[in-house]
């Protein structure tokens, strides 16, 4: 502690032992010079703690909630949506890509230099080229090739921003 | 009217989803929150929006608020930052504000109101007045020590630094403040007569 005032702040904030305080309050009650700046800064001390606060205006407490409001409406709507719909959606591709490559490798003609290998029993496999013409499957191969990149970008952007 | 429940049910009930206990919330420190955005701002249009911005981003937040300190320093730390960043966009140089120069024209700007100096102006007026001619960090220390119900301890918390380094820097505060309610209060008088 250096000079009058330090110790004198010291001893109003509380902010010093036992030791100190007891030996401020006796250069208070003797000596003039402390008691006169203790005087000084008592009265500072409590025009300070007196000081009054600024109001905001009226419609404060509206406007903080308007904004959040307005904030959480706005969120984009991937945050809202629920991942189990995302994963059904998911499954039902991979199901339909799963089937429909099992029917065209099955209807498939393949030759071979071997024997031609002799199912047992007789599978009926449902012919389903009356149900899909060559375009349309077309199309839609190439939906899904749009679609698998598609989700491959947004993959590749998510994990870039984690690591940025 | 203010809410019954404490800070950290309010806080418990807005996680919960219900948001006018977060209005509760805001409605209880808006004053507080206002009060130390106007000591950096030093105008109301502004502390309006540094107060505003605050309490959304204590809001977005809110989930990480451990409960290690009380809800008010956690918030005044994010004024803080708030204000600190809002100075840094604004390009303002807080630094010059204590300069004489920029004192003589604190002075001339009051010097517009002298038709006021016949009323008899509190004593609370000259303090606020000289306060906002501190540097934001001295007022900040000043405002949350003294109406903030804030230790140094936590102060040291809200503004990131040693709390030794508080009592250092409220020491200095508390002299320029009462230097420069001095030298108001002497202008005053000189005008008087």
């Amino acid at each position: 502690m250096n000079s009058i005032e330090e110790k004198l702040w010291n001893y109003l904030d509380g902010s010093c032992s036992t030791k100190e305080h007891e030996a401020i309050s006796h250069l208070i009650a003797t000596d003039p010079t402390y008691q006169q700046k203790y005087q000084e800064l008592l009265a500072f001390n409590q025009e300070l703690e007196n000081m009054e606060l600024d109001a905001p205006p009226m419609a404060f407490t509206y406007n903080v909630m308007e904004a959040i409001r307005t904030e959480e409406a706005s969120k984009p709507l991937k945050a809202n949506i629920d991942h189990r719909i995302i994963k059904a959606i998911a499954a039902f591709f991979v199901v339909t890509i799963a089937a429909l490559l099992v029917i065209a490798l099955a209807n498939s003609h393949t030759s071979s230099v071997h024997e031609t290998v002799q199912i047992p029993v007789k599978v009926q496999i449902p012919t389903l080229t009356n149900y899909f013409s060559g375009p349309v499957m077309k199309g839609f191969l190439f939906f899904d090739v749009v679609l698998a990149l598609f989700l491959l970008d947004e993959y590749l952007r998510k994990r870039h921003t984690t690591a940025s | 009217m203010q809410s019954k429940f404490s800070d950290i049910e309010l806080i418990e009930q807005t996680l919960q989803g219900n948001q006018t206990a977060y209005a509760d919330l805001v409605k209880r420190h808006q004053r507080f929150v206002f009060t130390l955005a106007m000591r950096f701002t030093k105008t109301r249009e502004d502390a309006e929006e540094v107060a505003q911005d605050s309490f959304i981003k204590a809001y977005r937040s809110l989930q990480n608020f451990q409960g290690q300190s009380k809800f008010s320093t956690w918030l005044y730390s994010i004024v803080y930052t708030t204000a600190m960043t809002f100075l840094r966009k604004r390009k303002l140089d807080t630094s010059s504000i204590d300069d004489e120069n920029n004192y003589l024209q604190i002075e001339n700007q009051s010097g517009g109101f002298k038709n006021d100096l016949a009323e008899n102006k509190s004593r609370s007026y000259y303090v606020n007045q000289a306060i906002e001619q501190l540097l934001p960090d001295d007022a900040m220390i000043i405002t949350l020590f003294y109406k903030g119900e804030q230790s140094l301890e936590e102060i040291a918390v809200t503004l990131g630094i040693e709390p030794n380094n508080v009592k250092v820097k409220l020491f200095r505060a508390r002299q320029r403040l009462k230097e420069k309610l001095e030298r108001n209060l002497k202008h005053e008088v000189s005008e008087l007569i």
